[in-house]
């Protein structure tokens, strides 16, 4: 079997995707990166491997995702790409005549607008992260409902109470004084969902061109308050469609099949059982004093990165 | 006494020959880079914008290494706060317990040229002479940088423009006599037409426009017009020293540039906020694939045209990004908004060649 891997490396999880040559699924993962980026692609691959059958051959990897340089190093992918054409390129495959792309992940957020298949235009949230996964996930642990459940407690409430959404702070400020004045659990958490979608649509997707059909990823996308919360907003139908966790991935997997290379970089999936580290050091050379990162396999320097004068990253090793 | 002045990208080399060239003892700025900005920005209050920020942190780099006067430009009557630059700066330095000679001068040839003689006692022919010079070094140099951009999307070995630009700018800052100049440029001229390019290429084009100390200074931008060229795309950059000073010389240009912006600004806002409407508007007319605007955080002009830039980007549908910079933004966010940037641009130049 012929299949294309597409790797996800997030703030907060990571995703791995395979597809076959006629672009189906055949296996995707979703589990959390815990702050290790290596280790998580090392388990990640682990686990592919033990799933899939035998013969399957890879015949390209792709990465995206914040992580994306390191990776695309430490696995030998074959295109390193940006999370916003992924996410695109993804979507138009379920959707193809998709407008918009709302994506919240576990740190930043953003918005994607496309015109006949292709982005036009996108925003990132540039100073404030709220409404991303990771503030969800620290609220969530505060009133002690697990992440999985705060969506559906949201659906609960017929009263959501006003939260201040113009930062995380004053978010949470403003649900801790709620709470005290004795609000129910569920409006608040409501007033959360609502919040954060309207601050999403003041900051990033601000001076945007919204028009539907809109599509809803990311991690956050799983949260049903969040989606119910935008429908409101909006006043338009969100969908979110199968894979909505994975699709940067996906979309990754499906960019690496069209480029077509006749043999992969992979390294194989040894890779997940040697040892990788990666150390940084300051450039003395000039007055730019680059921060140059260095990955090594096993001991044996793969790649180094970080510094605008080539000198270290076109080395030959 | 030791002169030390803000370091400006590559233009920092000609600033240099001028004061060298006046007989003044000069403690060149060093480039700038992360550790400047933080300690620039450790002294400086929170809501100052980024230039401030980096100007003193050279100084202090400078005044370590033995400086004691600090000549900086301040502008009377005009763009933004840095009517009050050099003011500000002196007080956040006097406040951190630095006592510096600061020696502020208006951009005009009568200021410039009474301070310059008050402080060097250099004759009048000789200080003609070394402006001259200083002005031919920079026209020099910013031909180089506009020629980069040019090349950079067309070159066929991958870092080669970069690799001649970077050994000619220090050689540059050797030259202190007019008749090595004159070789350098020959020498140079060779070197770059030498750089093999793929002539026929199509690529596709993108303007910079914003505030111009962020746009001219590669070690502020993160290098955004090599990693644009690596992209190949090709930058066009119309704000560098030469416009601004032919502003100061001709102002008439402000009059013309109001007249053409009429429809979306109806005045001044500072800075150099009418000239990027009036740069963004002609891009677009010249059939551009994208626009960036750059500015520091907090740029008063910058963010106040900012909106009516987004709607010319609407109606027009031209791809635009504003990057806006602080002392807090990290290389990473930068780099993948670049990269999908570039990825819209091309989605869009290809649409439009298709037609």
């Amino acid at each position: 079997m012929k299949t294309y891997l597409g790797i996800d490396v997030g703030s907060l999880t990571c995703k791995l995707v395979l597809i076959n040559e006629k672009n189906e699924i055949t296996f995707s993962s979703y589990f959390r990166t815990e702050g290790n980026p290596i280790q998580a692609v090392q388990k990640g691959l682990r686990e592919l491997k033990n799933k899939i059958p035998k013969n399957t051959e890879i015949l390209g990897v792709g990465t995206t995702g914040s992580a994306r340089y390191l990776a695309g190093v430490i696995t030998g992918a074959d295109l390193i790409k940006n999370e916003i054409t992924a996410h695109a390129r993804g979507t138009t495959f379920f959707i193809p005549d998709v407008k918009t792309i709302i994506e919240i992940g576990g740190q930043d957020s953003k918005i994607i607008i496309l015109e006949n298949r292709v982005a036009v235009d996108f925003a990132m949230n540039l100073l404030c992260a709220a409404g991303t996964g990771s503030f969800l996930d620290a609220q969530a642990f505060r009133m002690d409902i697990p992440i999985e459940r705060f969506g559906e407690l949201a659906l609960k409430s017929g009263n959501p109470t006003t939260i201040s959404s113009r930062c995380t702070i004053f978010a949470e400020s403003d649900m801790i004084h709620k709470q005290q004045i004795g609000h129910k659990t569920e409006d608040i958490v409501a007033g959360l969902c609502e919040g954060l979608a309207r601050n999403f649509l003041s900051n990033v997707a601000k001076g945007k061109n919204i028009k539907p059909p809109i599509v809803f990823l990311g991690g956050v996308s799983e949260n049903v308050g969040m989606r119910k919360a935008f429908k409101g907003a909006l006043n338009q139908k969100i969908i979110v469609p199968k894979y909505n966790t994975v699709m940067g991935a996906f979309g990754v997997a499906l960019l690496v099949k069209k480029l077509g290379f006749p043999k992969s970089k992979f390294f194989g999936f040894e890779i997940s059982d040697k040892d990788i580290r990666c150390t940084s050091f300051i450039c003395k050379g000039c007055p730019n004093q680059c921060e140059v990162i260095e990955a090594r396999i096993d001991g044996k320097v793969i790649a180094r990165w970080g510094d605008r004068c080539g000198k270290w990253s076109s080395l030959n090793l | 006494m030791k002169i030390t002045f803000p370091y400006w990208g590559n233009y920092t080399i000609a600033f240099k020959t001028l004061f060298k060239k006046l007989g003044l003892d000069v403690v060149p700025p060093e480039k700038t880079n992360p550790r400047a900005i933080e300690d620039g920005a450790k002294i400086s209050p929170e809501m100052y914008c980024l230039p401030l920020k980096i100007n003193i942190g050279n100084y202090l780099s400078a005044i370590k290494r033995g400086a004691d006067t600090i000549f900086m430009v301040t502008s009377l009557g005009g763009s933004c706060r840095l009517r009050y630059y050099g003011a500000i700066q002196e007080k956040v330095l006097s406040d951190a317990g630095y006592d510096i000679n600061f020696i502020v001068f208006d951009q005009t040839p009568k200021d410039i040229y009474k301070k310059i003689k008050e402080v060097s006692g250099a004759s009048f022919w000789q200080i003609i002479k070394a402006g001259w010079f200083f002005y031919e070094k920079l026209r020099l140099i910013e031909k180089l940088e506009k020629m980069a951009n040019y090349l950079r999307p067309r070159e066929r070995i991958k870092g080669g423009t970069d690799k001649i630009l970077m050994q000619a700018f220090l050689d540059l800052d050797k030259i202190n006599i007019k008749k090595e100049l004159a070789e350098f440029k020959k020498e140079i001229e060779q070197k770059i037409s030498k750089i093999e390019i793929d002539k026929e290429k199509v690529v596709p084009k993108v303007g910079l426009v914003g505030e111009i100390f962020t746009v001219s200074d590669g070690a502020v931008n993160f290098g955004i017009e090599e990693k644009l060229g690596k992209e190949e795309v090709e930058v066009h950059r119309e704000m560098d020293i030469t416009y601004h000073l032919k502003k100061r010389v001709f102002p008439w240009k402000d009059w013309l540039i109001q007249r053409k912006i009429n429809p979306y600004l109806g005045s001044t806002v500072g800075g150099h906020g009418r000239d990027a409407i009036y740069e963004m508007l002609n891009y677009v007319k010249k059939d551009f694939d994208g626009l960036i605007q750059l500015l520091p955080f907090g740029c008063m002009p910058e963010v106040t045209i900012r909106p009516i830039l987004q709607k010319i980007h609407l109606k027009s549908g031209i791809p635009f990004l504003s990057l806006s910079l602080d002392e807090q933004a990290a290389e990473a966010g930068i780099n993948t908004r670049i990269e999908a940037f570039v990825d819209v641009v091309k989605n869009y130049h290809n649409k439009k060649k298709k037609i």
